[in-house]
C-alpha cells in the first residue's frame, strides 16, 4: 500500500483522502454521540459541592445500602444514585484517612452522570466518612443535606419528602472573571486548585461584613500602584446556601480612594450586594459550620480567588481560600489571605472614626522581610574616591595598559600622568576645586584624559555631546555655571563668560605650570560629574553624582563579574549617556585596559565587530537596540570574538531577541548579564544573568538589586507593596544621586527620605514588580518617559519644544516600531494641531512642517527630533478626554521634498531608490536626505547591510554620513564600483 | 507519585500483568477500576481470573492507597466494555488511563489448518475486538476531556510469528495495527493510543501469573523445565518480570510520555532484535 502522505517525494502533500476526511475536522465535533461538551474537569469542579459526614464506628455499611435501597424502591428517580463503598488502610482522623476523604470531596461529578455521587470511606477503625458530591444546581445544598440524613437513619417512609433530583442540566459555561494582574500564576498550572488558610484571628468580634471590607480593602491596596486603580474594587460576596450557579454571584462595588472612615466603609456592606457584571477577582462564600461534617461550597475556585469562612459555634470565623494556580501563584495567594487577615483583625478592632487609609495591609514582621528581599548587604566596600582607586592601579600596575583608540596608547602611568597635566592646566586656568567643567570632545583617548583631569583638579566633569544642537549645549552650559568648557577649536559656542579651551592646550598650560601644589582634598561625597537627562518640562536636568556611588558600583559588580587587568573594555558609548560612566570607570577602577571606539566606528556594525574581534575585546556594554545589530553582523563574520560577559544596559531588554545568540554563543563562555538602572541611581542598579531558559520563557526579571542598592516598589501613597503587586519602583542605598542640579523642588519631588526607612531614595517613575524570590520584574514608565534607542527621552520634553513654535498649539507624540519588536525600528511620529481657531487657522502647510522640525533640530538632540510631523485639526481623545492613540492617523510622509538634483538615469539608481523607499517606508526621491525622512543610526546599519547583500560595493557609515541624500549617495556608489 | 488524580481502567485486573500494572498505578497516585471476566470460558483450555483474585488485586491497591472499583465484565461483551466505563465516570469522574490487557493464550498449539472456525473467532473476539470495544466506549469521554492514554498490551507476537499460535499471533499482530490507527485518529484531540509488547514473562507467583505456563503447555513444553527453556532463548539470559511491564505500563500512562502516540514499546530483554 502506497500513502501518498507518507512517500518522500510529496513531503507537502496532505493526508490521503478517503473515507474518513469526508468527516468534519474532528476539533470541531467530536466523534461519539456520548461526548460531552468539550470542558474541563475544573469547569465541572467550579460547579460542585460536597459534603463529608463523619460516622463513628463501628458503622454497619449494610444499613446504608439498605437504607438507600428503601428509598429507591420509595422514590425511582433515585434509582441511579449509588452507594460506593471505599476502604482506606488507616483509622479514622489520620493523615491517610483524611487525605482519601478529601479527595473524595473534590471529585466533581459529571454532566453527563447522575448529579449526586455517594461514597462511604470505611476506616481500619470501623469509623467512615459518608461523602456526598452533587451538581449545585441540581442538589442545592439543603438537599444535600437531606440526602445524608437519609442515607445514615432514613427508615422507608422517611424517603417520602426525599428531594427531588433533576438530572443534570447542561453545564452552563464559566463566565468571564476580572483579571488577577498581580496572581504571577503558571499557564501550565491552570486547572489546578491550590489550597491555603485564610489565617483569621480567633475573636468573637469579627464578622462577615470586617471580611468582606478587608477583601477589598486588600484588593484595593494591591492595585494602587498601577494605573487604571481609581476605577475602584469590585469583591464577590454569596452566601453558601444560596450559591447554585453563577448567577447566583454578588459583588460590592466600593472606592477607597476618597480615604472613607472604618465606619463609613464598613457601612457600605450593610446593603444588599449587587448582582455582579463579570466574576469579580476575589470573593467570600460565607456558611456556618455544623459539627462532624464538613461542607465545600465549590470544587474548584468560583472566583480566582475564593474564600469560604464558616462561621463558627463559639463567634468566630474560619476560612480557607481556593485558587485556580495557572491564575495565582501559591506563595502569592498564601500572602494575600495573610493580607485579608491583617486588614480584617484591624478592621474589627478599629475605632470608626479612623480612616481606612491608615489601616497597615503588611505586618511590621512582613514590612521588613519585603524591604530586606529587596536589598543586598555591599559585598565590599573600598571607600575613597575615582582619583584615590585609579591612582592605586597606578602604583599596582604602572606600565599595563589603560586606554587606546587606534592611534594613541597609553599605560596606567602615562595616562596618570597626562591627566595630571589636565588638572594643571585647569588650575593655571583658575579653576577653584569644587567647580564644574564641561567636557565636549569626540570620542578618542583625549575625551578620557580630560575626564580623568578634571576628577584631578578636585572638580565635576559635565559631559556634552559634540552632536548636541547648540541651543542644548548653551543651556547645559549656563544652567550648570560652567566656567570653563573643554572643547576643540571650534566645537562649541560662544558664551559670554565661559573660557573654551582645548585638551591639547591645557595639557600645554598644565606642562608649563610651576611643580603642582598639593593635590586638591577630594571627598568621596562630592560630585564627580552631572550628567544632563531629558526633563519633561522641556529642557534637560543635571544630576548630580557623588564619587563614592561609582565607587560603590564597581565594588557591587568587580568579584561577581571577575573584573580585572585581564579585561578589555570597549567605550562605546557617549560620555553624556551615563552608561560611558561604567564602561570608563569600571574598566580603569579594576585595571583593565579601555578601547575607545571611534564615533564612526560605533555606527558602523560591521566595523564595530571587526574592532571587536581585533582588540580582542572581553567586557562590553551595549543597548540591546545596538545588540540585536551586533548580533546581525556576528552571525555574517567569521571572526572569533573574546567577548566574555555582555551587559546590557539603557532600555528594556526582548530576551527574545538573544535566541539567535546563544545560538553560537555558549552562556558559559560570554556571559549575558541584563542591568536595569537610571541615570540617579548611578547607571545600574539590578543585574540578572539571562539563560537560554529565561529566552525561551520570555523572562521580565531584572535580577536582584545590587550589593548595596536597595529596591522597593510602592503605591502611589509611598506604602510598601508585598511581592506580586505593580508599583513605582524605589531605590535606595549606595547609588543614589546626590540632587538635580539647581532644581531643588523637583530634587524634594523625586529624592525623598523614606518614612518607611528612614534612608534616601529616589522614585523612579519606572512600573515594576518584586517578585517573591527578591528579584524585580520592569515593566515600563508610569509617566511619559520612553527609550529610543537606547536613549531616554521625555515625551513632555519634545511636546514643550514643538509647543513653543508660533504655529504649534497642541501636540501628539506615537512611537512605533515598524517591525513590532525590533527595537531598532522604533520612530517617533508627531501630530500637530495648528495655532488660531479651526475655523481661522489656515491649514498648516508643508513649509509649516519643515519649518517646525528645523525648530526642534534646534533644541533637540537628533533622536528626540520626530521623524514625521503629520497636521491634525485636533487630537483624537477618549470618552476621559485622554488622547486615544489608537485614532491618531498614519502618519504623512515628508512631502514635497527637494527638487532632484540628480535625473534618474539607469538600473542602479532605481535599484537604491527602491532600497532607500523599503527601509524609510516612504516614496524616495533623489533630493531627499535619509535622515529627513525619518531615518536613523540604525536604520542606516541595515540600509548598508541591504544593498551590500544585493552585491553593491561595502560604504562604511561615515563614507554614508557625508552623502545622506539619496543623489549624493548614488554618486558615491558610482566612484565605487569598479569599472 | 505520576498518577496522581488519575483514574485507569484496567482489564484483565485479576491477576498476572493486570494485577502487577493495577498495584503499580495506585502505588502512583491513581484510582482504578478493576475488571475482570473473573470466570472461566468455554474453548480456553485453561483456568481465567477468579473473582477471589479480582478482590485480592483489589484489596492490594487498595492497601497501596488507590480507590478502587472492581467490576467483573467481558471484553466479548459491548453492554458489559459500556457498563465498566460508565461505571468509572460515574465514581471517579473521568477516565484518564485505559489498559487493554484482558487476552487469552489458547486455544493455540496448532498448525494454521487445524485451527477451528470457533477457536479463530474466539482469540480474535477476546484478544483484538475486546481492546477495540472497550476503545470504543472510553475515548469519547477521553476525547471529551482532550486528554488520555491507552495501553494496549500486545506481545513480542505481535511483531514476529511463532509457530502453532497463528490466532494468538493474528490478534497480537492486529492490536498493534489498531494502535496505529487509533493514535491518528485521536493525536489532535489529546488522546494517545500505544501499544507494549512483552516478550516472556515469568509466572510470579505474587500476580498469579500463569501465562508462560499455558504457552508452554500448547507447545507440549514439560512445565516444569519451561522457563529454563525460555530463557536459552533471551539475549538477556533471564525472563522479563511483570513488575518491568508494570513500569513500562506506568510510562505510557503518565504524562511523561506526554509525545508518544501510535508508537510499540517492546520489553523483551532483546528477543526480537536478533
Amino acid at each position: 500500500m502506497t500513502q501518498p502522505g507518507r512517500t518522500p517525494h510529496h513531503p507537502r502533500q496532505k493526508e490521503p483522502v478517503n473515507a474518513m476526511s469526508e468527516e468534519p475536522d474532528p476539533r470541531a465535533a467530536a466523534p461519539g454521540a456520548r461526548t460531552p461538551d468539550v470542558r474541563t474537569a475544573r469547569e465541572w469542579a467550579g460547579l460542585c459541592h460536597s459534603l463529608t459526614v463523619r460516622v463513628p464506628g463501628p458503622v454497619d455499611p449494610g444499613r446504608l445500602d439498605r437504607n438507600l435501597a428503601a428509598g429507591a424502591r420509595r422514590r425511582p428517580a433515585l434509582r441511579p444514585l449509588r452507594l460506593w463503598h471505599t476502604a482506606v488502610a488507616a483509622p479514622s482522623g489520620t493523615a491517610a484517612a483524611e487525605r482519601r476523604a478529601r479527595a473524595e470531596a473534590a471529585r466533581p461529578v459529571r454532566p453527563d452522570m447522575f448529579p449526586v455521587r455517594a461514597v462511604l470511606v470505611h476506616c481500619s477503625d470501623g469509623a467512615a466518612d459518608l461523602v456526598l458530591v452533587a451538581a449545585r444546581i441540581s442538589v442545592p445544598r439543603p438537599a444535600l443535606d437531606r440526602l445524608a440524613a437519609l442515607l445514615l437513619d432514613g427508615a422507608a417512609d422517611a424517603w417520602d419528602d426525599a428531594p427531588d433530583i433533576p438530572a443534570c442540566a447542561p453545564f452552563p459555561p464559566a463566565p468571564e472573571h476580572d483579571p488577577v494582574p498581580w496572581g504571577l500564576g503558571l499557564p501550565g498550572r491552570a486547572g489546578t486548585t491550590g489550597t491555603v488558610p485564610l489565617p483569621l484571628p480567633e475573636r468573637a468580634g469579627l464578622d462577615v461584613r470586617h471580611l468582606v471590607g478587608a477583601l477589598a480593602l486588600a484588593l484595593a491596596r494591591y492595585a494602587a500602584g498601577d494605573e487604571g486603580a481609581d476605577a475602584g474594587v469590585t469583591v464577590g460576596r454569596v452566601e453558601s446556601a444560596a450559591l447554585r450557579g453563577y448567577d447566583d454571584i454578588r459583588a460590592y462595588t466600593v472606592r477607597t480612594d476618597d480615604e472613607p472612615s472604618t465606619a463609613d466603609f464598613l457601612a457600605q456592606f450593610d446593603t444588599a450586594p449587587a448582582t455582579a457584571p463579570r466574576v469579580p477577582a476575589a470573593g467570600l462564600i460565607v456558611g456556618t459550620a455544623q459539627p462532624g461534617r464538613s461542607h465545600r461550597p465549590c470544587l474548584a475556585p468560583v472566583f480566582p480567588l475564593t474564600l469560604h469562612a464558616e462561621r463558627q459555634a463559639d463567634g468566630t470565623l474560619r476560612g480557607t481560600c481556593w485558587f485556580d494556580e495557572g491564575t495565582v501563584a501559591p506563595q502569592l495567594a498564601e500572602r494575600f489571605c495573610a493580607h485579608v487577615a491583617h486588614l480584617a483583625a484591624q478592621l474589627a478592632e478599629s475605632p470608626g472614626a479612623r480612616p481606612v487609609s491608615h489601616l497597615e495591609l503588611l505586618t511590621a514582621a512582613e514590612h521588613g522581610s519585603v524591604l530586606r528581599a529587596g536589598s543586598s548587604a555591599p559585598v565590599r566596600t573600598s571607600g575613597g574616591h575615582l582619583v584615590g582607586l585609579f591612582e592605586e592601579r597606578v602604583r599596582s600596575g604602572p606600565d599595563a595598559p589603560a586606554l587606546g583608540d587606534g592611534t594613541t596608547q597609553l599605560t596606567y602611568r602615562q595616562l596618570d600622568d597626562a591627566a595630571e597635566e589636565v588638572a594643571a592646566g585647569l588650575r593655571a586656568k583658575g579653576v577653584a576645586p569644587g567647580s564644574r567643567v564641561g567636557v565636549c570632545l569626540e570620542r578618542d583617548a583625549g575625551l578620557v584624559v580630560t575626564l580623568l583631569g578634571v576628577l584631578k583638579s578636585g572638580c565635576a566633569y559635565v559631559p556634552m555631546d559634540v552632536h548636541y544642537p547648540q541651543e542644548r549645549l548653551r543651556y547645559i552650559t549656563e544652567q550648570a555655571q560652567l566656567p570653563v568648557v573643554v572643547a576643540s577649536a571650534g566645537q562649541f559656542p560662544a558664551l559670554a563668560g565661559v573660557a573654551v579651551v582645548a585638551p591639547g592646550e591645557l595639557r600645554e598650560l598644565g606642562a608649563a605650570a610651576d611643580a603642582p601644589g598639593e593635590p586638591p582634598h577630594l571627598d568621596p561625597g562630592q560630585a564627580a560629574y552631572v550628567i544632563y537627562t531629558s526633563g519633561s518640562t522641556g529642557r534637560p536636568k543635571g544630576v548630580v553624582v557623588p564619587h563614592a556611588n561609582v565607587v560603590a558600583l564597581v565594588d557591587a559588580t568587580a568579584d561577581d563579574f571577575g573584573l580585572g587587568p585581564h579585561d578589555t573594555w570597549t567605550l562605546f558609548h557617549s560620555s553624556a549617556f551615563d552608561f560611558s560612566v561604567w564602561e570608563i570607570w569600571g574598566c580603569l577602577l579594576s585595571g583593565g585596559r579601555l578601547v575607545v571606539v571611534p564615533y564612526w566606528t560605533t555606527r558602523d556594525t560591521e566595523e564595530f565587530h571587526e574592532l571587536l574581534a581585533d582588540e580582542r575585546v572581553t567586557v562590553l556594554s551595549q543597548t540591546p537596540s545596538a545588540f540585536s545589530q551586533l548580533i546581525r553582523a556576528d552571525r555574517e563574520s567569521a571572526r572569533d570574538l573574546a567577548l566574555r560577559l555582555v551587559v546590557f544596559g539603557g532600555e528594556p531588554l526582548d530576551v527574545r531577541m538573544l535566541a539567535p545568540w546563544f545560538a553560537r554563543h555558549s552562556p558559559a563562555d560570554c556571559r549575558l548579564v541584563n542591568m536595569f538602572g537610571i541615570t540617579e541611581t548611578t547607571v545600574h542598579t539590578t543585574a540578572h544573568t539571562v539563560t537560554p531558559e529565561d529566552v525561551v520563557a520570555g523572562s521580565r526579571s531584572v535580577g536582584r538589586a545590587l550589593p548595596g542598592w536597595s529596591l522597593s516598589v510602592r503605591d502611589r501613597h509611598g506604602r510598601v507593596l508585598p511581592p506580586g503587586p505593580v508599583g513605582e519602583i524605589y531605590v535606595g542605598g549606595a547609588g543614589v544621586a546626590s540632587h538635580y542640579l539647581g532644581q531643588p523642588d523637583l530634587t524634594a519631588e523625586r529624592f525623598r527620605t523614606d518614612p518607611v526607612t528612614g534612608q534616601r531614595v529616589y522614585r523612579s517613575g519606572d512600573k515594576g514588580r518584586l517578585r517573591p524570590d527578591g528579584s524585580l520584574e520592569h515593566l515600563g514608565r508610569l509617566d511619559s518617559q520612553v527609550k529610543i534607542r537606547g536613549h531616554r527621552v521625555e515625551l513632555d520634553e519634545i511636546r514643550a519644544v514643538l509647543l513653543k513654535h508660533p504655529r504649534v498649539s497642541a501636540v501628539a507624540l506615537a512611537i512605533r516600531q515598524e517591525t513590532p519588536g525590533d527595537p531598532a525600528s522604533s520612530r517617533l511620529d508627531a501630530y500637530a494641531v495648528g495655532s488660531g481657531t479651526a475655523q481661522e487657522a489656515a491649514p498648516m502647510d508643508a513649509a509649516d512642517v519643515r519649518d517646525i522640525l528645523a525648530h526642534a533640530r534646534r533644541f533637540l538632540p537628533d533622536y528626540m527630533v520626530p521623524a514625521t510631523l503629520t497636521p491634525v485639526a485636533a487630537l483624537p481623545l477618549t470618552v476621559n478626554g485622554k488622547l486615544d492613540p489608537s485614532r491618531l492617523p498614519a502618519p504623512l510622509p515628508l512631502t514635497p521634498r527637494a527638487p532632484a538634483t540628480v535625473e534618474p538615469s539607469g538600473d542602479l539608481t532605481d535599484d537604491i531608490i527602491r532600497v532607500w523607499s523599503r527601509v524609510l517606508n516612504t516614496e524616495v526621491r533623489l533630493g531627499d536626505n535619509f535622515f529627513e525622512l525619518g531615518g536613523n543610526s540604525l536604520l542606516v546599519v541595515r540600509l548598508l547591510a541591504e544593498l551590500r547583500a544585493s552585491g553593491l560595493p561595502r560604504v562604511s557609515s561615515r563614507q554614508f554620513y557625508h552623502h545622506s541624500t539619496a543623489g549624493q549617495f548614488v554618486q558615491l556608489l558610482r566612484t565605487l564600483i569598479p569599472a | 507519585m505520576r498518577l496522581s488524580g488519575k483514574t485507569a481502567v484496567i482489564t484483565g485486573a485479576a491477576r498476572g500483568l493486570g494485577r502487577a500494572c493495577a498495584v503499580r498505578f495506585a502505588a502512583e497516585g491513581a484510582d482504578l477500576l478493576l475488571m475482570d471476566i473473573a470466570q472461566d470460558v468455554a474453548g480456553v483450555p485453561y483456568p481465567l481470573g477468579s473473582r477471589g483474585q479480582l478482590a485480592h488485586t483489589a484489596a492490594l491497591c487498595e492497601k497501596a492507597g488507590g480507590a478502587v472499583v472492581a467490576k467483573v465484565a467481558d471484553v466479548r461483551d459491548a453492554a458489559d466494555c459500556q457498563g465498566v466505563i460508565d461505571a468509572a465516570l460515574d465514581r471517579f469522574g473521568a477516565v484518564d488511563v485505559l489498559v487493554n490487557n484482558a487476552g487469552i493464550a489458547a486455544p493455540s498449539g496448532k498448525v494454521t489448518h487445524d485451527i477451528t472456525a470457533a477457536e479463530w473467532a474466539l482469540m480474535l473476539d477476546t484478544d483484538l475486538s475486546g481492546a477495540w470495544r472497550m476503545m470504543k466506549a472510553a475515548a469519547p469521554a477521553m476525547v471529551g476531556q482532550r486528554a488520555g492514554s491507552v495501553i494496549n498490551v500486545s506481545s513480542t507476537a505481535g511483531l514476529v510469528g511463532y509457530r502453532h499460535f497463528a490466532g494468538y499471533v493474528t490478534a497480537k499482530h492486529g492490536l498493534i495495527g489498531l494502535t496505529k490507527a487509533a493514535a491518528l485518529d485521536y493525536a489532535p484531540l489529546g488522546v494517545r493510543v500505544n501499544a507494549l509488547c512483552p516478550g516472556s514473562v515469568r509466572d510470579d507467583p505474587v500476580v498469579e501469573g500463569r501465562m508462560l505456563s499455558e504457552i508452554a503447555r500448547s507447545l507440549d513444553v514439560p512445565v516444569e523445565e519451561h522457563e529454563e527453556i525460555f530463557v536459552r532463548d533471551q539475549p538477556t539470559n533471564d525472563l522479563i518480570e511483570p513488575a518491568d511491564i508494570a513500569a513500562a505500563a506506568l510510562w505510557l500512562a503518565s504524562d511523561d510520555s506526554r509525545r508518544v502516540t501510535g508508537s510499540v514499546l517492546t520489553v523483551d530483554g532483546g528477543f526480537t532484535a536478533r
